[in-house]
């Protein structure tokens, strides 16, 4: 079993403005599909990213600049990545296709891990 | 059920109780002027519990890891406003992990109930004010149980929250140890009120609400355990539930179409439960007064024991519910009273009930009364006076499944059936 990392993608805005309730009804969406991919072992974990701040760290020929976030003029930010298994591509696209988050948000970017090293 | 809706329902429901757990638990530490506070905390700690879990997978035991999340949000803000409280701020809100899974009610729970049925605030108030309080549903949820404009019941909420802020001295501290005796009735008014209307919304597209039922079970049950039922027809109040609650599986189809008792598959009825009810039954013996908790739970016995619509002993209901007529008379026990006897074979005595009550204010406007009505005409062959009461009835504010019901029988009549 491969595993594949979910970058989850949303509109800087597209929580900021959301009533409280919505959100909820929004994050029950995506803990039920969390429980659901868990139960049938595909769920393997991940992390949660902050809105707000974030840094970019440059080498622009030998020194190195800081810059802080946000960064307005994108179009989207990652919001959290996810880490499942799936036995090839097309199964994780399956996946993919079937997360809440393609009903409440635009984009997930896939990409499978490098296993090579692994025991 | 899809295992995608059971989870949503299970995901409701364990954040309903953490609500309620948190916001007592809070209340219990800041006082009865502080519940807007605590409802606040407990709400940021739970979606920011919820925002994460996706993330992170969700966790072996949700309960212990949202208490735990939650009880550190809360102690970050009550950190925060601590000095302007003036409230000690090393209490641990994490601490009773012991109690995570036992249905009773802890004794936060029971004191904000207290303070809730405050004798200041209209029963219904008091309802609206447990409801979002100790049993955690959001203001738009219980806006939704009730059909009321969210505004509406928050305005109702906040002359209620108004109202606990008086509390001072002893009863804002240990509400239960200075107001529970007094207050118990109350409570078990509140506990009724819930439970009717779980068992009969009077809009919406359910036949039932299984979760009020059960909210209010759980209520009644957990206040059993801490006050061993002394009260005076808690014990009853306890059967009554249970018994109605038990035959709930039989009461509607998958795609929530009413079944009628007489219609009703006897073997869906939950039989632990009813042996349970039975038992309270018994317990409700030893009680000081006769209630009319100790009427409504012998009514609902005979129908419990009875095996077959047929075999339903309507001569004793019908006896019961003239004691509770005169216990505690209202147009919902005399109608029912009258259905009774029509049942029992004693038309010209409901005949007379339903004539008495022609005039009654309100009688117009329940579609129980035109209900019996129709039943009355249908039993004395005059199909067009039962025509003309059920459209009354279903021009009355009901449910859908209701309002279906209704339908059904017009068509019935029509058929000539």
């Amino acid at each position: 079993m491969a595993k594949f990392v979910l970058m989850l993608h949303h509109a800087p805005d597209r929580y900021t403005n959301l009533g409280e309730a919505e959100f909820m009804d929004l994050m029950k969406d995506y803990n039920g599909w969390v429980e659901e991919m868990s139960a049938k072992g595909k769920f393997e974990g991940g992390e949660k990213l902050l809105d707000e701040g974030g840094k970019i760290v440059t080498n622009k020929s030998g020194s190195v600049e800081v810059h802080d976030g946000p960064f307005a003029e994108v179009a989207e930010i990652l919001g959290g990545y996810m880490v499942i298994n799936a036995a090839d591509y097309d199964e994780a696209v399956e996946i993919a296709r079937s997360h809440p988050h393609m009903k409440h948000n635009e984009t997930i970017l896939i990409r499978q891990t490098d296993a090579s090293a692994d025991e | 059920m899809t295992a995608t809706t059971d989870i949503h329902a299970l995901l409701e429901e364990t954040i309903r109780r953490e609500r309620g757990w948190l916001i007592s638990s809070l209340v219990s530490r800041l006082g009865p002027g502080k519940v807007d506070l605590a409802e606040d905390v407990a709400q940021d700690a739970i979606v920011k519990a919820l925002a994460t879990w996706p993330y992170k997978g969700i966790p072996d035991n949700p309960r212990a890891w949202l208490r735990r999340v939650a009880g550190n949000t809360a102690i970050d803000r009550i950190r925060r406003s601590a000095r302007e409280l003036g409230i000690d701020d090393d209490w641990d809100l994490a601490t009773s992990d012991e109690d995570v899974i036992t249905p009773s009610l802890s004794d936060p729970e029971l004191d904000l109930m207290v303070l809730c049925c405050d004798p200041a605030l209209s029963p219904q108030d008091q309802l609206f004010l447990a409801l979002k309080t100790v049993s955690g549903f959001t203001a738009a949820e219980t806006a939704a149980l009730f059909f009321l404009k969210e505004d509406a019941l928050s305005q109702r909420l906040a002359r209620a929250k108004r109202q606990l802020r008086k509390q001072s001295g002893d009863l804002a501290r240990y509400p239960t140890r200075f107001a529970l005796k007094d207050r118990l009735p109350r409570l078990l008014k509140v506990i009724y009120l819930m439970f009717a209307w779980g068992y009969l919304p009077r809009r919406g597209d359910v036949v039932f609400r299984d979760d009020l039922c059960r909210e209010a079970i759980r209520l009644s049950e957990g206040l059993l355990a801490q006050t061993d039922g002394e009260t005076a027809g808690h014990h009853a109040l306890h059967a009554l539930l249970l018994f109605q609650a038990a035959r709930l599986p039989a009461r509607a189809t998958e795609d929530n179409t009413l079944v009628p008792l007489e219609q009703q598959n006897r073997a869906d009825w939950d039989k632990a439960m009813i042996a349970d009810a039975f038992a309270q039954m018994e317990a409700a013996q030893s009680s000081p007064d006769l209630t009319r908790y100790h009427l409504e739970a012998g009514i609902a016995s005979i129908h419990a024991q009875s095996t077959t619509w047929e075999a339903t002993d309507w001569g004793s209901i019908a006896r019961l519910y003239t004691l509770l007529d005169r216990h505690a008379p209202s147009l919902a026990v005399s109608v029912n009273r009258a259905v009774s006897l029509i049942y029992a074979g004693e038309r010209a005595q409901a005949t007379d009930i339903l004539d008495g009550l022609k005039d009654h204010r309100g009688a117009a406007e329940f579609p129980g009364y035109h209900l019996a009505v129709a039943k009355l005409a249908q039993a004395n062959g005059d199909p067009d006076t039962a025509k003309d009461a059920l459209s009354r009835a279903s021009a009355c504010q009901v449910s859908t499944p209701i309002a279906d019901h209704i339908a059904r029988q017009a068509d019935l009549i029509e058929a000539g059936a």
